[in-house]
């Protein structure tokens, strides 16, 4: 575990280096964050003009939301998206063999094998739009909802993970995926509302085939004291299914491209 | 298996299952649902051991299975029959001690990253193998000062030409001090100087190093200048075995006399005339008769110089895979 922290620091600390070159993709990422958060925050304040709360959520409960939309969006954006479509890139160029032929976890080097920086402007964003609805609201959570946040914030980290994972993997039998993963970019922007204003067929989507609900509402319901034992016990039994599942995939997957299955 | 073999390799067989589809856009439309497979052999029966320490040269033409058997060695393709042994381990089960002591790089793929400078990618690789920060540092001074690399150390990959970036990609593989190195077409592309510059340094390393090597090339220069022995595969089996000087006697049929006569004359009677110019004419004669037909062209002829050479290795192996394809 340690030498995998280690591994992700110095695959940050070389992203970082990497990065400071090219100071035009930090001034754009600030404008693109910036632009997000700009139309994030328009849509709440034209929402709440005319209406008090939507589907029992006040306007600092949403900005609760959108923090962890942002908070979220940013850690996978940062760390996982970019391993996941230079995996792609990996299948088809044949490079995977090399990543294959080190000695660690193949499925942990894919994961973290490139850090885009400056998605971590999304991330900052995201714990200071979490602290400014603190205030609003007045005062902080107590001490079990923010445990129940900090749980749910990991667990729906683990199951966007895996559910990406997946995506990717599919690239062993199907080589063109990169545009399933701009399919769930796109899906996950619709987790920047709490998925219940959704009608049901689409709640059950973002909940069951793209977990947006988990990653996103979930996380803002502990924080907002609306969730109940159950949705917690669940989605932390999802996460950890998912997790097995992705790495059960994974390697399925790898021994077919080794031809050791199929 | 003794202490000094470094690969044992025994019926070893591969089997590829691939899809194909006919052309057209029917038959591309039928292939949504229903896709026929084909099993193609990739490589069939092979049996080879290889000794600690050694350099080996796989030859044989594009398709031929050198790539599939080096794959199979290096633990990235799991066997269809056989089996293999590289440094005691079975390499697709890809235990971490297996894969610290091996190293795999190919000519057509690049492993450093685009991006950044050398030294990063390599210093990633140093996170990943767990390399102790000295044994790191002396490694780095080594390879640098034989591939020349401290200019490179800096530049983001992208900026390097591609002999550049061949020296560093080897580099980079080696950090670890791997035991057996897999090197697919590793001078794919360069210039004569700079495949002699790798060529010198991957003699140097399995000097120092005593590192087994297993190299495939198409540039029979590479093959000569460093393989003793060479291993020849065409079509997924294996034709050929054993010392290079040997690949010569064996396959090729012919010998080379060559001349030097005191007055032009004409030499046609004696064997196919491979080339004459003034005084001096190569022979190409089967290598039965050299003895009946040297000492013909010395009673009959003013000889003043007189020679009989193997063919060309180069023109040997071309006729073999040639020969093999009409068969």
């Amino acid at each position: 575990m340690r030498t995998y922290l280690r591994l992700l620091w110095t695959f940050f600390r070389i992203s970082i280096l990497g990065e400071l070159a090219y100071r035009a993709s930090f001034w754009l990422q600030i404008a693109e964050s910036l632009i997000d958060l700009g139309t994030a925050l328009a849509f709440v304040s034209v929402v709440f003009s005319s209406t008090r709360a939507l589907n029992g959520w006040s306007a600092d409960e949403l900005l609760t939301l959108i923090g962890v939309y942002f908070l979220i969006g940013g850690t996978i954006n940062m760390i996982i998206m970019p391993g996941m479509n230079r995996l792609i890139e990996q299948v088809r160029q044949g490079t995977l063999d090399y990543v294959l032929t080190r000695p660690a976890d193949a499925q942990l080097l894919v994961s973290i094998q490139q850090i885009d920086v400056w998605k971590l402007l999304d991330v900052v964003l995201g714990m200071a739009l979490l602290v400014g609805a603190m205030l609003w609201h007045g005062g902080l959570p107590g001490p079990f909802q923010l445990l129940a946040f900090a749980l749910t914030l990991l667990a729906g980290a683990v199951i966007i993970y895996s559910f990406v994972l997946f995506l990717a993997t599919l690239s062993f039998w199907y080589v063109r995926m990169e545009n399933i993963l701009v399919i769930f970019e796109s899906m996950y922007e619709a987790g920047r509302w709490p998925v219940d204003i959704y009608p049901g067929w689409l709640r059950a989507i973002l909940t069951f085939v793209v977990p947006v609900a988990f990653a996103v509402t979930v996380p803002a319901e502990a924080l907002t004291a609306r969730l109940t034992w159950l949705v917690l016990a669940g989605t932390l039994l999802l996460a950890a299914l998912a997790l097995l599942a992705s790495r059960l995939f994974w390697r399925f997957a790898i021994r077919y491209y080794s031809g050791a299955s199929a | 298996m003794t202490a000094a073999t470094a690969v044992n390799v025994t019926h070893l067989r591969k089997v590829y299952r691939v899809y194909e589809r006919e052309a057209g856009l029917g038959a591309a439309l039928r292939a949504l649902f229903r896709r026929q497979m084909q099993e193609i052999v990739g490589v069939d029966n092979l049996t080879f051991t290889i000794e600690a320490g050694e350099i080996i040269g796989f030859l044989g033409p594009n398709g031929a299975g050198k790539t599939t058997t080096l794959k199979m060695l290096a633990g990235l393709l799991y066997p269809s029959a056989g089996d293999v042994r590289v440094l005691g381990y079975v390499p697709w089960r890809r235990e971490r001690a297996f894969l610290r002591q091996i190293a795999l790089v190919m000519g057509q793929r690049q492993q450093l990253i685009w991006d950044i400078p050398v030294i990063d990618s390599f210093e990633l690789n140093r996170a990943i193998y767990r390399i102790p920060p000295a044994q790191y540092r002396h490694m780095l001074d080594e390879l640098a000062d034989l591939l020349d690399l401290a200019p490179l150390l800096h530049k983001p990959v992208r900026n390097l030409s591609l002999g550049e970036r061949m020296k560093c990609e080897i580099a980079g593989s080696l950090l670890h001090r791997p035991q057996v190195l897999f090197l697919d077409e590793p001078t794919i592309g360069l210039d004569i100087v700079m495949q002699r510059r790798i060529r010198d340094f991957i003699r140097e390393y399995n000097h120092r190093t005593g590192a087994t090597v297993l190299l495939t090339s198409h540039y029979m220069a590479d093959v000569e200048a460093l393989c003793r022995r060479v291993i020849l595969i065409h079509h997924g089996t294996m034709l050929f075995d054993g010392d290079l000087t040997r690949l010569v006697e064996r396959f090729s049929p012919y010998k080379t006399i060559i001349v030097r006569l005191q007055e032009p004359a004409d030499l046609r009677p004696y064997g196919e005339v491979l080339s004459q110019n003034e005084d001096q004419v190569s022979l190409r004669v089967p290598k039965s008769a050299v003895a009946r037909i040297t000492a013909r062209l010395l009673t009959d002829l003013p000889v003043l110089d007189l020679s009989v050479e193997d063919p060309p290795i180069e023109a040997v192996i071309e006729q073999i895979f040639t020969q093999e394809e009409v068969v």
